[in-house]
């Protein structure tokens, strides 16, 4: 039985996946670990839905899909940081706003394309099995670079997220931080959507961090083990994807939430038995 | 007198197009422990916020004639996240400016300095936790760490004996009473009895400001600086006595 699991790694598609589905955790530890932080993951739902807005009007345009996207992921990331640092308008009702226009002129332009119309479900659900070696490129490019950054500015990125006022007390490019970190958050999400989909790639940016909150409330700490985490689940979803049938996105995402709830669970009866030791 | 740190001349300020505080005149002395009090929205933490630079001013002047000072700043507790994964340590150090912003990592000096400043608040037991898991005061302790650690000329503390133990709050003022003899020092509080003993001059923020050289300050004084807050103090200060809150 464990070989013939194992047998799939024979696959150039499946190998294809595994190391999207990693390199994807990756990406999501650093991005993920900053937005549950910063409790804007909200935000990043807006950036997610408002970038098929870009897939359809560049399928209208004969243009890459995922370029539109980044391009109306970016802007609307940008546009949600200035209208929160501006205060001009409530931050949740932009998001909404922007959240629901996406959608609607990605269905829009994808409706009034011409000829063939594409298959909406890659971009709602993702198709981790077909992901190339261009794909994959782009992602171990993407997440060599956040990596560098991560190293190199993760006091300021750190204190910036915690503290915006503290840190411009002393001297931090507070703005310029929060929109490179902006851009970077649209650039993630885009990426990402490739392998798990615009529904449900918010999931990958969120689980495995809440996860690995129940063992450290230490960010530099986080960041590792959601990746260590994502990565597991992922691998898992996706063998039992293969086991079972169904499709690979949806079942990642069904482990990384099953993964959470038993560490979950396990870390609240470690804590109640602790607790009945001490009173006792 | 010495050459102040910071001078206020006419300074007006405010919010979109509405102004909290007009013709605010102040200047402070290296020696000086100002109380800053007043009402609930009468532009106390605005203030705060100007000296800071964190407030663009609509109006007036702000100067340092000594040159640029270096500020500590403890925020109110409420304005902290304290579900955020952040560790004791990595909060004080957060305190300290990155000498290259290039590469802005600590130097092994700068880690020591850490290190002396946790072991000095009795802090180094805790480093590593997250502040979530803390005390009300061991919470304080650590961002009173964090504003003092680059030892500023200037240390504002807004209502730093808000979410802590009366213990604490004892510990606080004994500490800040050694402090005032380094740096000056600026404490907002909305509770003028429980600082007015530690002070040595009083401001009266209430949209505008009155300064008062002296920290016994009456209700009529009070009612001319059109600062209405409740005095209720013990000992040579004029106080107000309130009902046993028990009885009702």
């Amino acid at each position: 039985m464990m070989s013939e699991l194992f047998s799939i790694f024979e696959y150039q598609f499946f190998r294809n996946a595994v190391a999207a589905a990693v390199l994807t955790s990756i990406i999501a530890s650093m991005v993920g670990t900053y937005m549950v932080s910063r409790k804007i993951v909200f935000i990043g739902g807006g950036i997610t839905h408002a970038s098929f807005g870009g897939i359809g009007l560049a399928y209208y345009m004969g243009l890459n899909p995922f370029a539109g996207a980044a391009v109306f992921a970016v802007m609307t990331a940008l546009g949600i940081e200035w209208l929160s640092e501006k205060g001009k308008v409530r931050e949740d009702s932009a998001i909404a706003v922007l959240w629901s226009l996406g959608m609607a002129l990605g269905i829009i332009f994808v409706f009034i394309t011409p000829g063939y119309t594409p298959n909406l479900m890659t971009f709602l659900f993702g198709s981790i099995l077909s992901v190339g070696k261009g794909d994959l490129l782009l992602l171990l490019i993407f997440s060599v670079l956040l990596c560098i950054y991560f190293v190199v500015f993760f006091r300021p990125v750190l204190y910036t997220a915690f503290d915006p006022e503290f840190a411009r007390t002393k001297g931090i490019a507070v703005s310029a931080y929060r929109y490179l970190m902006s851009i970077i958050m649209a650039l993630a999400i885009v990426l990402s959507i490739r392998t798990v989909g615009i529904i449900l790639v918010l999931s990958v940016f969120t689980i495995p961090q809440i996860t690995a909150m129940i063992f450290t409330r230490d960010f530099s700490r986080v960041v590792p083990w959601a990746a260590a985490l994502g990565a597991f689940g992922s691998v898992a979803g996706l063998m039992a994807a293969y086991v079972l049938d169904i499709p690979a996105s949806a079942a990642v995402i069904f482990f990384l939430t099953v993964q959470f709830l038993i560490i979950k669970a396990c870390s609240l009866l470690i804590r109640n038995i602790k607790r009945k030791r001490v009173s006792g | 007198m010495s050459v102040p740190l910071l001078v206020m001349e006419n300074v007006s300020t405010g919010y979109n197009s509405r102004t909290v505080l007009e013709e605010v005149n102040l200047k402070v002395y290296p020696d000086d422990f100002i109380g800053v009090i007043g009402p609930n929205g009468g532009g106390k933490t605005t203030l705060v916020k100007i000296i800071l630079g964190l407030q663009p001013i609509f109006g007036g002047r702000i100067h340092f004639p000594s040159g640029r000072i270096k500020t500590g700043y403890l925020p109110q507790a409420s304005q902290v996240d304290r579900s955020f994964p952040i560790t004791v340590r990595d909060v004080v150090a957060s305190g300290l400016k990155s000498r290259n912003p290039l590469f802005p990592h600590l130097s092994s000096s700068q880690k020591k300095r850490v290190d002396r400043m946790l072991d000095e608040v009795g802090l180094k037991p805790v480093e590593y936790k997250p502040i979530g898991e803390l005390s009300g005061g061991q919470l304080q302790k650590t961002f009173l760490s964090r504003a003092l650690i680059e030892k500023p000329q200037l240390l504002i503390l807004d209502e730093p004996n808000s979410h802590v133990d009366k213990n604490f709050e004892q510990e606080l003022y004994s500490w800040l009473n050694e402090l005032s003899r380094e740096m000056a020092i600026m404490l907002i509080s909305h509770d003028i009895g429980t600082i007015a003993p530690m002070v040595k001059t009083i401001a009266c923020v209430n949209h505008s400001m009155h300064y008062h050289p002296s920290n016994q300050i009456s209700e009529e004084v009070l009612k001319v600086y059109n600062c209405p807050v409740d005095i209720i103090a013990h000992g040579p200060i004029p106080h107000r006595v309130l009902k046993r809150h028990d009885d009702e």
